[in-house]
């Protein structure tokens, strides 16, 4: 048992339980609680993957952007119905069956995986290596995402600005 | 060559000039709708086509026999040279034909004017329509130097003959005369085509000419050509109602009477007549034909006679008797001389087509069919003589054409040793007098009945045509009787005794007619009664309508409900049950559009959960 | 760790996250599983670049997570909207598309 092992087990175990948290609580701020840490513990595999700079984003905009979005529309909408709203769940059932009929035939393809290969080397720092092929090869995708970005704003705002 | 040329573009002028005058009145719209106009433009054409008849005969130079007549052009090209051509034949069998045709189509056209002056006009300009295009259809015919392109204008004529017979389309028995007798030539065209079709695989050609010289030269096969010359005989048989075909003639005669005169007693049967003349030379190969030819004629001739005798419609008498002189044309081909047969048929072209005017004036004056209700026109108007001749004509007296042609006919079928078929035609000139005769008393000469006619207003048009074709059947007359007793033309073959046999036929016919119906000595009933059987088995046409009603019933009528039934059960059944299921299905799949985003959810991780399991599938 | 592990916690994430999204009434809260869904989609793409040495599924990665932020941004804005005009959140309520 390596440390390495130690510590993915230890995630594992806080993403899925937080996983479950979001999909299972009935209350929804404590839904969007449980998906800032479910978040963080992707991030913190992501730093198990040799990807620290993605760690550093999935923190900034996901744990930081998204959770801080729907708490604010969480509570925006609590304000306009006045109560605090208690989330129901429908065909439980139905939509565990089919839940994990969809893993067992991912599932199915993983036990086909040949065995275990050793990770290859990590080419040096990967920070600059993701800047330069965000400069590189991938210039073009990286400004159409800005570009992206910013109608999706100018979106948001259009469809959540009051009637005039 | 010039002339021949000459005379082949004559031909062809002779041939457009009614086609044109068709197009003229069909696409014309104003000029169709007002009669006088159409009626001008119809009947001259017919003049210049007329005219150009004449030119075409009186132009053209005898030639070597071994020229062929005909002026082709490629029809339908082919590998190897075109399979069909199309054309115009000039020579004497044509050049005659051409002569009767546009002379009695203009007469007719005349006539027509002045007979159906109390139609509406528009009606009236579809007539003159319909006759240009029967008069080019005719002329067409008579032309064609091919098989291929006599069928065409022989359906044409066909087409014709149904449009002007169901002119009155509105009066039901003219509707189902018209359709009756579209259905029954259709009969025997069936055999026309499938004869043609199979004496061109036999032979490659359609060609007269070419099959001629093949016929001479031996290379034809001869033992293939007995069934093709019956299949092609079949066409004639319905063309000319021969029995058992003739069915349709007699209802035909619900058409305008110048259309009975002009197509269903001069021309269009004569068709029938006209072919197996023109294919002479091959059926001469095939002898079985010409003997059914001969006795199957004969047959008609007599049975239609003896229908003749007891009809009370003027026109149907008229009718029957046509049937009756076209059997002795059949008999008279089938016993091999073509010429007599053909002589017969200009003849009777000229004189049936003055009877039938001649009757229409009757019919004018008294406004009816039924001889029994006619008489007495004889005091009042001499319009009756030209029918009188014409009768003469057709009973056989001498100096009349009827007289020679008959007895040329006669004299043939006895000089090959048809005596069969010779003693039923014998039998039938003596019906044909009387029956003929019979009508002329009761029409003309009988008591009036009802109330009297007095000086009944007949156009001149009506009576100068009549007029004009009596004088033409007395000089036709006068010309055959100098150029028999003269010239000596026939004598070589007949026996002395048969001028006067056929005359004393006649005369026997008239006397017992004469007696029966003016002198009352004979009372008709007691006639009837004597010959029971014959009679009832008459007025009952033999039976042979109802074994053609009874057969189209039984096909046509079981066919077409069978097709109904298809249509409205399997067809409409099988559009109304995908229309319904396509209904009942959208009703169906409309649940599935719940509208709920999650239940779309559950249909994309069905879908990708399908393709896991393909996956899967293929990969193992 | 082999990849097999990190496939698998991420195989099981998105099944969780489908489940959120079959399952929640709330249209945040549908949204929530999809924001968990795309984190499995993500655990995934970084796990074949690392182990393959492919720089590609960790910039995928990257605009992974900036579109789902911008598709966020915009799904809680029409959340928002539709709350005005409807007065609820409910996914049951909003069937206008109903067939």
């Amino acid at each position: 048992m390596t440390a390495e092992t130690l510590a993915f087990a230890g995630v594992a175990v806080v993403l899925l339980a937080s996983s479950l948290g979001v999909v299972l609580t009935p209350n929804l701020f404590h839904a969007v609680l449980y998906l800032a840490a479910a978040l963080v513990a992707t991030g913190v595999v992501f730093l198990l993957l040799d990807a620290p700079f993605l760690f550093g984003v999935q923190l900034l905009l996901y744990a930081g952007g998204v959770v801080t979005i729907v708490v604010f529309a969480i509570m925006l909408t609590e304000r306009l119905v006045g109560t605090s709203i208690r989330q129901t769940s429908r065909y439980l059932v139905n939509g565990a069956l089919l839940s994990a009929a969809v893993f067992v035939g991912v599932a199915g393809f993983l036990v086909q995986l040949p065995p275990a290969a050793p990770r290859p080397a990590w080419p040096g720092d990967l920070t600059v290596a993701v800047g330069r092929a965000l400069v590189g090869p991938y210039a073009m995708p990286f400004e159409l995402l800005g570009g992206l970005l910013v109608i999706a704003l100018l979106g948001a705002l259009y469809f959540a600005r009051s009637e005039p | 060559m010039t002339a021949r040329i000459g005379a082949a573009n004559l031909a062809l002028l002779v041939l457009a000039l009614p086609f044109a005058s068709f197009l003229l009145l069909a696409l014309v719209r104003p000029l169709r709708r007002s009669a006088p106009a159409a009626a001008t433009v119809s009947i001259t054409a017919m003049a210049l086509a007329l005219a150009g008849a004449v030119l075409t005969r009186h132009g053209s130079v005898r030639r070597a026999a071994t020229l062929s007549p005909s002026t082709t052009w490629s029809w339908i090209p082919a590998d190897g040279g075109p399979m069909a051509t199309v054309g115009v034949m000039v020579d004497e069998l044509s050049m005659s034909m051409l002569l009767l045709v546009t002379l009695v189509s203009l007469l007719v056209q005349i006539y027509s004017w002045a007979y159906l002056h109390d139609e509406p006009r528009a009606s009236l300009g579809r007539y003159y329509a319909y006759h240009s295009l029967f008069a080019f259809s005719m002329l067409g015919l008579v032309l064609s130097p091919t098989f291929l392109q006599m069928f065409v204008f022989w359906e044409l004529v066909g087409l014709c003959s149904y449009l002007l017979i169901g002119f009155w389309y509105d009066r039901p028995a003219a509707a189902r005369a018209a359709v009756k007798a579209f259905w029954i030539t259709k009969l025997g065209d069936l055999g026309f085509v499938a004869g043609i079709v199979m004496l061109w695989s036999a032979t490659g050609t359609f060609d007269f000419w070419a099959l001629f010289t093949m016929g001479s030269m031996g290379t034809l096969p001869v033992e293939a050509l007995t069934p093709i010359m019956f299949l092609i005989y079949l066409g004639a048989v319905g063309k000319s109602a021969q029995f058992p075909l003739h069915v349709w003639l007699p209802d035909a005669m619900e058409g305008p009477t110048p259309v009975s005169a002009l197509i269903h007693a001069a021309t269009m049967v004569t068709a029938g007549v006209f072919l197996v003349t023109r294919a002479f030379p091959l059926f001469r190969l095939a002898p079985d034909v010409l003997g059914l030819m001969a006795w199957v004629g004969a047959f008609t001739a007599l049975l239609a006679a003896s229908m003749a005798c007891v009809e009370g419609d003027i026109k149907r008498v008229l009718a029957y008797s046509t049937i009756s002189q076209l059997g002795y044309m059949m008999t008279a081909v089938g016993a091999g001389s073509p010429d007599a047969g053909f002589l017969h048929l200009l003849a009777h072209g000229v004189f049936k087509a003055l009877l039938f005017l001649g009757a229409g004036i009757v019919i004018h004056v008294f406004h009816t069919n039924d001889v029994f209700r006619m008489g007495g026109l004889r005091r009042h108007s001499v319009v009756w003589l030209p029918f009188v001749v014409a009768t003469l004509a057709l009973a056989g007296v001498p100096p009349l054409p009827g007289f020679f042609t008959k007895e040329a006919i006669l004299a043939d079928v006895l000089e090959v040793r048809r005596f069969g078929p010779f003693v039923l035609l014998a039998v039938t000139a003596f019906l044909t007098a009387f029956y003929m005769f019979r009508v002329v008393f009761l029409a003309f000469f009988a008591r009036p009945h009802g109330r009297a006619h007095r000086e009944p207003h007949v156009p001149l048009a009506m009576t100068a045509v009549c007029w004009l074709l009596a004088a033409l059947t007395l000089a036709h007359g006068l010309q055959l009787a100098g150029q028999a007793w003269l010239g000596g033309h026939h004598e070589d073959a007949a026996p002395g005794w048969l001028p006067w046999f056929s005359l004393a036929l006649a005369a026997a016919g008239i006397g017992l007619a004469w007696a029966m119906y003016l002198r009352g000595a004979i009372a008709p009933a007691r006639v009837a009664a004597a010959l029971r059987p014959i009679d009832w088995m008459a007025r009952r046409r033999y039976g042979l309508d109802a074994v053609f009603a009874g057969i189209y019933r039984g096909i046509v009528l079981a066919f077409a409900r069978l097709v109904g039934w298809v249509d409205r059960y399997l067809v409409d059944g099988l559009l109304n049950g995908l229309s319904a299921w396509t209904l009942r299905a959208g009703d169906r799949l409309r649940g599935l559009q719940t509208g709920q985003p999650q239940d779309y959810v559950y249909g994309v991780a069905l879908g990708a959960l399908l393709l896991f399991v393909l996956a899967h599938w293929r990969v193992r | 760790m082999p990849l097999g592990a990190y496939l698998t916690l991420a195989a099981l994430v998105f099944a969780i996250g489908l489940f959120g999204v079959l399952t929640r009434r709330n249209a945040v809260g549908i949204l929530l599983g999809i924001e968990l869904m795309l984190n499995a989609v993500n655990i995934n793409l970084v796990a074949f670049a690392r182990f393959h040495a492919d720089l590609a599924g960790i910039v995928f990665t990257l605009f992974t997570i900036s579109i789902t932020v911008a598709e966020v941004a915009v799904g809680l804005a029409i959340v928002i909207v539709i709350f005005r005009v409807r007065r609820t959140v409910e996914a049951d309520h909003l069937d206008l598309l109903r067939g």
